[in-house]
């Protein structure tokens, strides 16, 4: 009796026995759960199982990145969902990126009406339900432009109403191929030069024109790929056909309204962090790069954005991965994301909730464990070397 | 204005060339877009009336959002029953100001007491039964629902969150990981798809025959949900304690329990807090999401009244009325968790 009581008052048993109560339990539960989930399952007549994926799907989807048509089965509904997902995403991460740092540098400007209007906008839409913000943008803006009829037209070639937005299509799409592997070529050269640059200055402490050079790659050749390829190939301009234009590409208007809801609310969020990391950036370093002699915007480009980066990266990636989140608010307007495709049709089809469940919610587990890995790999890379 | 503050002004204002052209480029911009909004919103508007044929053209029709200011608050609760969702909103606000002004040492005893009664009487008086005519939760809506869903998810998701958090930092390597996994899972998946999969699951995966309300989903969904986030907020402050308060609480003879009850919770919970609010006006707005499953909350029914036919092309003044709602509800927490911020940062030096 005594030599179990010590046996109970062992600090290392008693780990033990509480862990091996935990698992215990947990599987227990998930026994019950799954036992349920079976018999409820065969009531209602479901079989499990992935064989439904092969099955056709029958759906009409109005948004396409793929070779998706409504003959095709369920698992390419399954892709042409996350096609759709992706493009938002990394559209709305790009936009909202450009205008939540044009905002937090504002927010961060020594002009008082400037700055004041930058925090004006922070705490809007902030404060607002992202919901809140795609309903807005699809009811109450995109609903209320023109018809195809007075569209807004953008240069002649693109037109804007309610319908969404009509873009011209290229003819010959082969060629863009080509401007692709100019500009990749090009990018690849511009790293190779800077790191050639980099190791020269290291060894003999000269400059290379590597600011010259990189706008040449970087930009200027690019430019002229696209160009060239955009006079090589033949467009199709949408042209206005009694009530609605022919030709051209639509971008129908859950696309636009989402977009326009997810960059308008991101950026708010990564204005703060744009200001938080420059504010994180102690007064002495730029004081004590400004003493060395260095002029302003190399102090910014050397000192300064370094530094603030490296506070910035953690919270951005939280938000990177926000973006790729709240892309399913879009199944609240039907935009045809995964969630809405595979989550809402396919299921209401096919009835096999928990693999369409665990499939969905796969695909944000994996690209946001690839985004986190990508992102710690990169943090390591810029990280502070100590001694 | 005074000579000091207005060179003050144009010294802020037009203090260099440059400043100069900004200032008046922006001002040209505030006036582009105020304007029409205030013509819209005030000027032009229509106040008093009872159908739409009393609003004007061309300015906001205030009208409707009188006459369905009901719905936008309580949904389609019976009116005559909608004294029972004011006393549970009286008794919850009496209740919050309770813990936050009460004197330090009668706080605990306060929040527990509140803990206890409310969230059951909260139910009671909504739900009815017992002596109250039963009001099904199919007729909630309107801003009751999104105060409602919000309490209600947090009932849940603080104190799992706290446990999730404790189990992070457990030294049990199976606690651990089944807390690591449960937080980076929930908050790997996006909500709609939680909610989505709350109330396509739970009634699968219960035994047959035990119906779970529509509402109950969402409310647990949400909890799980923001459970994890509440988690990783408690952490901030679990991580911020010195490893000393714990080894100090352990060497006077505390169990792990009393220790982190008497000793790490009441430090940690205090420099988490405004993190903490910061997760509760996420939820707030998160509540929202509820529309995709048919639920009506404050959005929810500024969303369905536009359809209706005796007040049509109310989308503007339906959205206006519903997003400063929700903007006043959540600038105000956020503000009350800067102030707490602020006011832990002065306690530490």
């Amino acid at each position: 009796m005594t030599k179990a009581l010590a046996l109970l008052n062992d600090k290392r048993v008693r780990d033990v026995v509480y862990q091996a109560a935990l698992l215990l339990g947990l599987v227990a539960l998930t026994v019950f759960f799954v036992r349920n989930a079976s018999e409820n399952m065969v009531k209602a007549g479901i079989a499990s199982g992935f064989d439904f994926l092969w099955r056709n799907s029958g759906i009409d989807v109005p948004f396409v990145l793929t070779g998706y048509t409504r003959s095709s089965t369920v698992l390419d509904l399954f892709w042409a969902g996350v096609a759709n997902t992706m493009l938002v995403t990394v559209v709305a991460m790009v936009l909202a990126t450009a205008l939540g740092f044009l905002v937090g540098i504002a927010r961060l400007s020594s002009h008082w009406l400037l700055s004041t209007v930058a925090g004006a906008y922070i705490e809007f839409v902030r404060n607002i339900p992202l919901l809140f913000f795609v309903l807005f943008w699809y009811f109450g803006v995109i609903a209320a432009l023109p018809a195809p009829r007075d569209s807004v037209s953008m240069f002649g070639v693109a037109f804007l109403n309610n319908r969404g937005l009509t873009i011209p299509l290229p003819e010959a799409p082969a060629v863009f191929r080509w401007a692709v592997a100019a500009i990749l070529l090009s990018w690849i050269a511009q790293a190779l030069v800077a790191a050639w640059a980099r190791r020269r200055k290291e060894r003999t402490g000269q400059d290379a024109p590597v600011l010259a050079i990189g706008v040449v790659l970087v930009l200027v050749l690019p430019a002229l790929a696209v160009t060239w390829a955009s006079l090589a190939t033949g467009w199709d301009v949408p042209v206005l056909r009694g009530f609605n234009y022919r030709g051209g590409f639509v971008v129908i208007p859950e696309f636009v309204a989402l977009l326009a809801a997810l960059v308008t609310y991101t950026a708010g969020f990564i204005a703060e962090i744009v200001r938080g990391g420059i504010q994180a950036v102690p007064r002495g370093q730029t004081e004590a790069a400004a003493a060395l002699g260095l002029r302003p915007g190399r102090i910014l480009r050397l000192v300064t954005i370094p530094q603030a980066l490296r506070v910035m990266i953690p919270p951005l990636t939280n938000q990177y991965l926000n973006v790729l989140k709240n892309s399913s608010f879009g199944a609240a307007i039907a935009y045809p994301d995964v969630v809405s495709l595979f989550m809402g049709s396919a299921l209401n089809n096919t009835g096999q909730a928990i693999e369409i469940i665990a499939m969905t919610l796969a695909v944000y587990l994996v690209i946001g464990l690839a985004v986190s890995a990508f992102m710690n790999w990169y943090n390591a890379r810029i990280a502070l070397v100590t001694r | 204005m005074s000579a000091a503050s207005a060179s003050l002004w144009r010294q802020r204002l037009f203090g260099s060339p440059a400043t100069g052209v900004v200032t008046l480029l922006l001002a040209a911009g505030i006036a582009w877009l105020a304007i029409p909004i205030i013509r819209w919103a005030l000027i032009d508007a229509s106040w008093s009336g009872t159908t739409r044929a009393d609003c004007a053209a061309g300015g906001a029709c205030w009208v409707f959002v009188k006459a369905r200011f009901g719905q936008f608050m309580y949904g389609l609760y019976p009116q005559d029953q909608r004294w029972r969702a004011d006393l549970a909103g009286i008794l919850f606000a009496l209740a919050t100001a309770a813990i936050v002004f009460a004197p330090p040492r009668l706080r605990l005893k306060a929040a527990i007491a509140a803990l206890v009664v409310l969230p059951a009487l909260g139910i009671w008086l909504l739900a009815g039964g017992f002596g109250l005519r039963p009001v099904e939760t199919r007729e909630w809506g309107g801003l009751m629902l999104t105060l409602f869903i919000s309490v209600y998810a947090s009932l849940i998701a603080i104190p799992l969150g706290i446990l999730l958090a404790l189990g992070r930092q457990s030294q049990l390597k199976v606690v651990r990981l089944v807390s690591v996994l449960f937080i980076e899972f929930w908050r790997g998946v996006p909500i709609i798809a939680v909610i989505f999969l709350a109330s396509l699951l739970l009634p699968l995966i219960l035994p047959g025959g035990v119906g779970i309300d529509r509402l109950a989903r969402a409310v647990i969904g949400l909890g799980l949900v923001i459970a994890a986030y509440m988690a990783e907020a408690v952490r901030g402050g679990l991580q911020a304690l010195p490893p000393g308060q714990r080894e100090a609480a352990t060497a006077l003879g505390l169990t792990y329990w009393k220790a982190t009850g008497l000793i790490i919770l009441p430090q940690a919970l205090r420099i988490s807090l405004p993190a903490m609010t910061n997760e509760f006006i996420a939820l707030v707005k998160n509540t929202t999401l509820v529309l995709v499953v048919s639920i009506l909350d404050l959005l929810g029914i500024a969303q369905a009244s536009l359809a209706d036919p005796a007040w049509v092309g109310m989308n503007m003044e339906a959205y206006v009325f519903s997003g400063s709602i929700y903007w006043l509800i959540c600038f105000a927490l956020s503000r009350w968790s800067r102030h707490l911020e602020m006011l832990g940062r002065r306690q530490h030096r």
